[in-house]
């Protein structure tokens, strides 16, 4: 500790070298604890669905392909499943926003037995499932847009020519790791527009199926069957569990774990070049210095745990930034909110971030080494003779 | 191994070895300082006159020879031994006086006093003491930057006397200082030899600085070449 106001006085030499090297490591553990978060609400949200035996049914040549609305009836209709609905995607613009807010059309009748985690006022399900043009929207997405029953939300369609005007009849809530800033509304309303309105263009189309199995168990037989029965039709289909739908949705750009571990190595590599500059010009500039200290009996151990201590120093504080700052920076803004549901929130973890911390002081410490090491290699006659 | 000799040297030679070339530097010096001596080395650039100053306070190690250091023969200890050794009986004053420049001038003098277990009001009444010594009592919190070149040298005088070592060498302490304030600086040397009977070994070229000491050694070519007492110093010079 006797050591520490000299280890301070150092970091605070060249103010700008130092805040830059800080800045460097900041913004960089910032983008990767960023990274790692997303991975790991992936990973938490699909190990919490799996006990909900839920089912998704898509077209096997992927999105962008229909799957036809009667086979939510066949399936539905297969032993083994308790309820399916539509989940089709409508992707809308609300106001001026693009990609504001998740909007599904379902089936209101089965939707809530299928996702029974979220809880709804029995009267408000009663109002939904009764009014056409009626929604369900989310707590969250009603607190923070403030959207009460009987609001309207007028929807502008984007991937569908028809424009719906929604009212709310309904606000659900749920667990804080569920979306609970969807919208929901009848598929039929959307389907009976594109009939009347855009003579049937894009009708007839579930999007997905979404089905709620008997029990878990069972899910790889029926997701098998379901997919045997479509094999020879014009729509065959892909039917997966919802822990496997999820997983291969948040993998559509590839593998993003190996990638996140390669940027991450990318990363750390170009942070240890960075701070090991850094580094190596501050002791450069200090040759003489580290010579005097020699000279009145500072050994090369200690020489060697000061200038690390310092670029650990500079390092962590770059990790406290970075890491911790981008803890607390999401503890108090939801960024969750702008993602229209492909995140149902975003925090990130106190794991994490003190590894992303604990990554900062690695950084200091490798790439301190080299250059501490040849401060101290240097004999202490010719750093006494340097004139720098 | 005389133990009336602060500093004994036996047939100390170096040499320093340049690609192919060895560069002889110091040719078999023989040499014994008294407890509380004072002594001036002098010479011409390249006579050796640093590299012996070096030699003594442990900085490098003889090419052959022995170096008798209050008993200790420096041959002997290994580097971190010798790092501890120059620790506990060493003080340095540098032409340049080499302050770290991010530390106060308190800081600075406390620094040799960080190496040793004593506790933080220890080594405050310490450095407090050094200060009072070399009359910077006032200037303890100054940076180096806020000091003039005699108070700068002032301080490294203090810090070399903070731990109170055996031997202070001095590598031309009043070469970078105007005239009154290297009047300064050797008054002080001369003070911390006569009322502290601090044993000090100072390399010059300044015969004015020379003659404060009480024995002049002159050195050309890495060999003695005259040990002249006070009173003979003008002929050597």
């Amino acid at each position: 500790m006797k050591f520490l106001g000299y280890v301070l006085r150092n970091t605070a030499r060249n103010p700008i070298r130092s805040t830059l090297t800080i800045a460097s490591v900041a913004i960089s553990l910032f983008l990767m604890t960023m990274l790692v978060t997303y991975l790991a609400i992936n990973n938490e949200v699909r190990g919490t669905v799996k006990a909900y035996n839920r089912i998704i049914t898509m077209s096997s040549q992927g999105f962008a392909q229909p799957v036809p609305i009667a086979e939510v009836a066949r399936i539905g209709a297969m032993e083994g499943i308790e309820a399916a609905s539509p989940l089709l995607w409508y992707g809308g613009k609300y106001q001026e926003e693009t990609l504001a807010f998740a909007q599904f059309g379902i089936d209101g009748d089965t939707i809530f037995k299928i996702y029974d985690e979220y809880s709804i006022p029995p009267d408000q399900l009663k109002s939904f499932q009764q009014d056409r043009s009626g929604c369900v929207i989310g707590r969250k997405l009603s607190a923070e847009r403030n959207l009460k029953i009987g609001d309207r939300i007028p929807l502008k369609g984007d991937i569908y020519p028809f424009d719906m005007n929604l009212t709310v009849r309904a606000i659900y809530d749920g667990p804080e790791n569920r979306d609970l800033r969807a919208c929901w509304f009848h598929w039929e309303y959307l389907e009976e527009g594109l009939k009347r309105d855009f003579k049937g263009k894009g009708a007839g189309n579930a999007g997905a199926v979404v089905a709620k199995c008997e029990d878990g168990d069972s899910i790889p037989s029926l997701c098998k069957k379901i997919d045997t029965l479509s094999l020879n039709s014009d729509s065959p289909t892909r039917t997966q569990s919802e822990e496997a739908f999820l997983k291969m949705f948040s993998e559509f750009a590839g593998d993003l774990r190996v990638l996140i571990r390669n940027v991450g190595l990318a990363v750390v590599f170009s942070l240890l070049c960075v701070s090991g500059n850094a580094m190596a010009m501050a002791l450069r500039e200090r040759t003489r210095e580290v010579a005097v200290l020699r000279a009145i009996g500072f050994g090369k151990l200690l020489i060697l745990f000061l200038v690390l201590a310092e670029s650990v120093f500079v390092a962590v504080l770059g990790g406290v930034v970075g890491s911790i700052g981008s803890k607390f920076l999401f503890d108090f803004f939801d960024v969750s909110r702008y993602s229209a549901g492909f995140l149902p929130f975003f925090y990130v973890s106190w794991t994490t971030a003190l590894a992303g911390l604990a990554v900062a002081a690695t950084i200091g410490l490798l790439s301190g080494i080299v250059p501490a090491a040849l401060a101290v290699r240097n004999s202490v006659i010719d750093g006494l003779r340097k004139v720098v | 191994m005389s133990k009336t000799h602060a500093i004994q040297l036996n047939r100390v030679a170096k040499e320093y070895r340049r690609d192919t070339f060895r560069v002889p530097v110091l040719a078999e010096l023989d040499l014994d300082v008294d407890e509380g001596e004072f002594l001036a080395l002098m010479g011409p650039s390249g006579s050796g006159k640093t590299t012996l100053l070096n030699l003594i306070a442990g900085l490098d190690r003889p090419t052959s020879g022995e170096i008798w250091i209050r008993g200790q023969e420096l041959s002997q200890l290994t580097d971190s031994e010798l790092t501890r050794w120059r620790a506990d009986n060493i003080g340095f004053i540098f032409q340049l006086y080499n302050l770290i420049p991010v530390l106060t001038a308190f800081e600075n003098v406390e620094l040799p006093l960080l190496l040793t277990s004593l506790s933080r009001k220890r080594r405050r009444d310490q450095v407090r003491t050094a200060l009072r010594v070399v009359g910077l009592s006032d200037r303890e919190d100054h940076y180096p930057r806020q000091l003039s070149g005699g108070q700068e040298q002032r301080v490294a005088i203090a810090r070399a006397i903070v731990t109170d070592p055996y031997l202070i060498v001095a590598d031309e302490p009043t070469g970078d200082l105007d005239r009154a304030s290297a009047e300064d600086i050797l008054d002080l040397l001369e003070q911390l030899n006569r009322e502290f009977q601090k044993t000090i070994v100072m390399v010059t070229h300044d015969p004015h600085a020379a003659e404060r000491a009480g024995r002049l050694l002159k050195l050309d070519k890495g060999r003695l070449v005259d040990d002249a007492s006070k009173s003979r110093l003008g002929a050597v010079s």
